[in-house]
């Protein structure tokens, strides 16, 4: 247990100015094996804005009219990913999304309560998930260390959504559009406090293709 | 490849699948050997000469290498040393690299001298089932001598004890067809399948695909059978959704079209590369399967078969053609079918003197025949080896002729060929029975869904037909999930006998003829088996161990029920047969477990504050999977106890803060939510205001407290619950399944925001200065605009935040939540404006304390064995409503007043130390059972009463206030007198909390 104290930089150096408080993404600093090549990228995706969404009793039509009408975003059955602009709904369960809005962190939710209304419980979630991009060529290679549904381009389609789990940790995957060299493009959710966890499970697994944080050498 | 013998070595100056040009050096018990790239360490020690490789389980008999594959009885050895050290390998199928160092098994002082082969003397009383019957007496000596010895005796190699240093990974593939096996008809069925577009993977054990092609001389569309191989396999790997997987053993097969297969990355590698693992466990799941599993040799059951230098007649074939090693200079055939003979032919044409070849039938094909005149081979037809001769190594052969004579011909190996059993282990591991194949003698897979044998496997066992059925089941496999396939022109082979006509034993053999090499079980063996009563094959398995060693008994199972068969008047369809279990081969537990090992063995949750944790010195502790600071010890401070005592009196005297951000947080909302808490706590919810938290209990629907904890109605119909930290996934069940099942039409939406928030307990006279100068005025909380169970939610900050006055630890006390990427900085600010009052930092033990202090209960009491009225709670179960458990906590035995109550104890010696368990007891009652009184749930040393306190649940415990018992703990401190008194041991009146 002691490993995961020492593998962080410490923080001490981090000082803290009275007036302001700093907040601290999940996968901040975590340590980064080294290894050749890019094989696999990730993003942490701190300050994505995210909420979940419960629909009310009996407002299924009227929420999806809302949703519509609101984001522009039509709705589909299934565990699909919807979005328009910068917000984009997840579907996790029957009645049960995941809504998120492109760096709008905590405000976001308050918003989207706003917005629509009385026919669904809306949480700010912007703090409890973790969210990661992972990209790259080996993406696939790498994920089926840690996932144990078929991310195959034909079987989890882009906008495909799983309430799975990666490593024994439970997580939403989803995917996104292919990157601009034809990759695929997924994002993993899982609870903020098994964000040091995930990565250790994700950069042993990715380490043999290359593992890289985007913006980091 | 004629008369290219030049030497004495038995590796040939050319020829075979190895690479001549990269010598690798090995070392086998302390002797320096060397082989080529493409050797397995079986090839590598025949090259040298070496023979002798192990000695028997049993009988300690010297043994050789019998076959050249992964169904090798005999050659299990030690590899490597030191941490990497694995016993029990088959040589035959570990590859060769530079370095490797081997170990023979199971013998001692020496592999060439052993002296416990000193038990084939006694092997008169090493019979079957003997441990069952020879050391029964005296019954003492069974534990204490006779098993050990036994134990040792039979122990074959030596795990290495130390810290595995590779790492082990498990994956996860999806296919449309899975083909096991990349002998020719995997590989046919591999390019249908592959072709069609669809996705394959294609597994194969070996190192090299190819499977009897890379053994037997065989022609494919006028080229070798290799070359076919080599253009297939390019093909195969050419395609984009085909994954060709070498070194991958499918071990098992399980529910849902799963299949478990482990891949040998880098054992060919003294240390595996840079991130590489040293194994990888896949699972894979697939449409349908084509097994194309091939075929097992079988050996012939003989006095003598066990002789160093017995082999499979398969296996001499293919240490000659894949690996340039001629395993004798003389060799004898002993065979019952066709195949045995193309041994012969290979090694005679090879420059080896073939002696004999020993046919059991009276008639073989007029082709062979030609053929052996042509070599000049002495064929002996109708006749039988009745023995052989030798000590660690074979030096000749006893043979009966067809007309009863006699002959004793030198040889140095017998290669012998008894006909080939289909590999039907896998289709048998979701209990499918096997058929029996009269015409063929042998078992073939019995019904199979979503899956197709081909080739060998299937009992066909030409060339010509391995190709056609793999390709046609390739294609139908494919088809089956929805993909187009063409027909595509079978490559044209030479066409082969393959007749048998089984011997499953030679009765006019004299010494032990073994039928289950690795097990050291002989045809005598099965035959007392059968005189004893243990005449079904699952007992006689189990009597003789026959087949139950680390093959499965892969070369023995059908030898040993056709003796069974024969030595009881039955079929062998009458006799049946056992099936597989997985694996098929053994796994390695490094595999099995794959990084979730040690400190990884299971996910860790961190809260934001951690780091800021441990940077303060915190020791932690696990609860749950979360570690959370159980104490923060300042430098000076040598003693755990010592720490929590400073911990306590700081808060109680001033102020303390400690991260609660790990107890469940739910969020509740819904025009119902109000009725829905009525109906899952004990108490009343309805009537909570917005601005207000309230205590509450759940019960379970058995009428046992589940969970506590507060509930704060944050705003109009919106309410936040918490939970204990180790039961909030379980409420988080329990509140879904109420809502979902049990009240459907309830409006409610929950859900976990646990995760949102962290959040911290500031407690103590002072903590609302601190709160007041941290918040600068963001919300009023004095006592009146703020009092005891208000809670608000505000922005601070321009962050969104919450604020809970509730108290564990009954001081004047908050509970601040933030989202939690701010944690570490308000956990930072909190400290920062605390330090004028000289906050600390206090962890899980101190907030133990400070509740046993106050008698609030906690996990060692909500154990789910109490009631709401034993923690005396009973007057919380409200009677205007309805909730889960209600009924259920009415059941005679939950209201019994003799239930065992909450109580606080002290010790009457209040220097003496108490201990959670210790049982009550009567004063002066006998210690038994039927005494005992109930026990202790929770200790501390109280800091503010300056002695051990604890609470119990005790037997009409809140009548006894005032009596003494005993505590009694035979296992820590034997007993102590104590004193029953209230559970709320400081400020019983509540005071400090409202101040």
């Amino acid at each position: 247990m002691t490993k995961l104290q020492t593998e962080r930089a410490p923080l001490l150096d981090r000082e803290f100015e009275s007036s302001e408080l700093m907040p601290l993404a999940p996968f901040i600093d975590l340590p980064l094996i080294p290894s050749v090549g890019r094989g696999v990228v990730v993003h942490d995706r701190d300050g994505l804005g995210i909420a979940s969404v419960l629909v009310r009793r009996g407002q299924s039509d009227a929420f999806a009219r809302q949703v519509k009408q609101q984001f522009g975003i039509e709705l589909t059955a299934g565990s699909r990913r919807a979005c328009a602009g910068d917000i984009a709904f997840i579907a996790t369960g029957p009645g049960s999304w995941f809504a998120t809005s492109e760096g709008a962190a905590n405000v976001f939710a308050a918003s989207l309560a706003e917005a629509i209304g009385e026919c669904a419980a809306i949480s700010d979630q912007s703090d409890g998930q973790a969210v990661l991009r992972v990209s790259g060529p080996k993406v696939r290679e790498a994920l089926c260390k840690l996932v144990p549904i078929d991310l195959h381009a034909r079987a989890f389609r882009i906008g495909d959504v799983a309430v799975t789990v990666a490593a024994h940790i439970g997580a939403t995957v989803w995917r996104l559009d292919d990157d601009a060299h034809g990759n695929a493009v997924f994002e993993i959710a899982v609870y903020r406090s098994l964000a040091d966890s995930l990565w250790t499970a994700l950069s042993e697994s990715a380490a043999e293709f290359g593992f890289k944080v985007n913006g980091r050498p | 490849m004629s008369a290219v013998v030049s030497s004495q070595s038995p590796r040939l100056s050319h020829g075979g699948l190895i690479d001549r040009q990269r010598t690798l050096s090995f070392d086998f018990d302390g002797v320096k050997y060397t082989g080529y790239g493409g050797d397995t360490l079986a090839s590598a020690l025949l090259a040298n000469g070496v023979k002798l490789v192990g000695r028997s389980f049993k009988y300690h008999r010297p043994r050789g290498i019998l076959t050249a594959g992964s169904d090798e009885p005999n050659a299990l050895v030690e590899l490597r040393t030191g941490a990497r050290r694995e016993p029990n390998t088959r040589a035959t199928v570990a590859e060769l690299f530079d370095g490797l160092r081997a170990r023979s098994q199971n013998r001692w002082p020496s592999l060439t001298f052993d002296v416990g082969a000193i038990n084939s003397l006694f092997s008169p009383i090493l019979v079957a089932g003997f441990y069952y019957k020879t050391f029964m007496w005296p019954a003492a000596f069974w534990e204490k001598l006779y098993e050990p010895l036994i134990r040792r005796a039979a122990g074959l190699g030596r795990a290495s004890e130390a810290e595995d240093p590779d790492s082990y990974e498990k994956a996860h593939a999806f296919c449309d067809v899975l083909i096991v096996g990349g002998g020719a008809a995997g590989l046919a069925a591999a390019l249908s399948a592959g072709r069609s577009g669809a996705r394959v993977i294609l597994c194969d054990e070996d190192f090299m695909l190819g499977g009897r092609l890379n053994g037997d001389r065989r022609e494919i569309d006028g080229g070798s059978g290799v070359e076919w191989v080599r253009r297939t396999v390019a093909e195969l790997e050419s395609f984009s959704e085909v994954r060709v997987m070498r070194r991958t053993t499918v071990f098992g097969v399980y529910d849902g079209n799963t299949f478990g297969a482990v891949e040998r990355v880098s054992d060919h590698l003294r240390v595996p590369q840079p991130h590489q693992p040293r194994q990888r466990l896949w699972k894979i799941v697939a449409k349908r399967v084509v097994l194309a599993t091939g075929a097992i040799e079988r050996p012939i059951v003989f006095g003598g078969n066990d002789r160093p230098g017995v082999m499979m007649a398969s296996a001499a074939r293919t240490y000659l053609n894949r690996y340039g090693v001629l395993v004798g200079r003389r060799p004898v055939v002993f065979t019952a079918s066709d195949d045995g003979w193309s041994t012969a032919f290979d090694l005679a044409e090879a420059g080896a003197a073939v002696q004999a070849v020993v046919d059991t039938r009276s008639h073989v094909p007029a082709s062979i025949l030609t053929t052996a005149k042509k070599a000049g081979i002495n064929t002996l037809l109708g006749a039988q080896i009745i023995g052989t001769r030798g000590g660690n190594e074979l030096t000749g052969v006893n043979v009966q002729r067809h007309d009863g004579g006699f002959e004793r011909i030198k040889a140095d190996v017998l290669c012998m060929s008894g006909g080939w059993n289909p590999n039907i282990a896998l289709s048998t591991h979701l209990g499918s029975r096997p058929r029996w194949n009269d015409g063929l003698s042998l078992f073939l897979p019995g019904e199979l869904k979503g899956a197709i044998a081909a080739g060998a496997a299937g009992g066909s066992f030409s060339l010509a037909a391995a190709l056609r059925e793999g390709a046609a089941a390739g294609a139908e496999a494919v088809q089956a999930t929805g993909f187009q396939t063409s027909p595509w022109l079978l490559p044209e082979v030479d066409d082969e006998p393959t007749g048998v006509t089984p011997c499953w034993y030679v009765a006019a053999s004299k010494g032990k003829a073994f039928i289950d090499f690795q097990n050291d079980v002989t045809r005598d063996d099965v035959a007392l088996a059968a005189r004893e009563g243990f005449s079904s094959v699952e007992h006689l398995k189990r009597y003789t161990t026959l087949g139950m060693g680390t093959d499965q008994g892969r070369t023995s199972n059908i030898n040993g029920l056709a003796i069974l068969a024969s030595v009881t008047g039955r079929s062998i369809p009458e006799v049946g047969t056992t099936v597989f279990r997985p694996p098929y081969t053994p796994v390695s537990f490094g595999a099995l477990v794959g990084h979730h090992r040690a400190a990884e063995f299971r996910p860790t949750r961190l809260t934001s504050s951690y780091y800021w944790a441990a940077d303060a010195g915190a020791t932690f502790v696990e609860a749950g999977q979360w570690l959370r600071a159980q104490w923060f010890a300042k430098r000076d401070e040598t003693d755990w106890l010592q720490t929590v005592v400073r911990e306590v009196k700081s808060v109680r005297s001033s102020v303390g803060m400690c991260d609660v951000s790990t107890l469940g947080k739910i969020d509740i909302q819904g025009r119902d939510a109000a009725t829905f808490l009525d109906r899952v706590y004990i108490n009343l919810f309805s009537t909570l205001p917005v601005g207000k938290t309230r205590y509450g209990i759940m019960l379970r629907e058995d009428g046992f407290v589940m969970d506590d904890g507060t509930t704060a109605h944050i705003a109009p119909g919106h309410y936040v619950m918490s939970t204990t930290t180790a039961n909030a996934g379980k409420v988080m069940q329990h509140l879904e399944h109420a809502r979902q099942v049990i009240w459907p039409d309830l409006d409610v939406q929950i859900v976990s925001v646990t995760e949102q928030w962290s959040q911290y307990a500031v407690a103590g006279p002072n903590s609302r200065r601190v709160l007041e100068k941290l918040l600068e005025g963001a919300l009023d909380i004095s006592n009146e605009a703020f009092p005891y169970l208000a809670c608000a939610e505000f922005s601070w900050r321009g962050l969104p935040v919450r604020l809970f006055r509730v108290s564990f630890s009954g001081e004047l006390a908050y509970e601040l939540a933030v989202p939690a990427r701010y944690g570490e900085a308000v956990i930072r600010a909190l400290m920062n404006a605390g330090k004028e009052w000289d906050i600390v930092a206090y962890g899980t033990e101190a907030l133990g304390v400070m509740r046993i202090e106050k008698g609030h209960v906690a996990g060692n009491e909500l154990n789910g064995m109490t009631t709401a009225a034993d923690l005396g709670m009973g007057r919380m179960m409200s009677t205007k409503k309805d909730f889960i458990g209600r009924v259920l906590a009415g059941r005679p035995g939950l209201v019994d007043p003799n239930r065992p109550t909450l109580v606080g104890v002290k010790p009457i010696d209040r220097t003496r130390r108490l201990c959670a368990g210790a049982h009550f007891l009567s004063l002066g009652a006998k210690v038994a059972l039927s005494n005992d009184q109930g026990y202790v749930t929770s200790v501390a040393f109280s800091p503010m009463l300056g002695h051990w306190i604890g609470l119990g649940l005790l037997a009409r415990g809140q009548q006894r206030i005032g009596e003494r018992v005993r505590a009694y703990d035979p296992l820590r401190g034997g007993e102590t007198e104590v004193e029953v008194v209230s559970p709320v041991f400081f400020d019983p009146e509540g005071s400090r909390l409202k101040g």
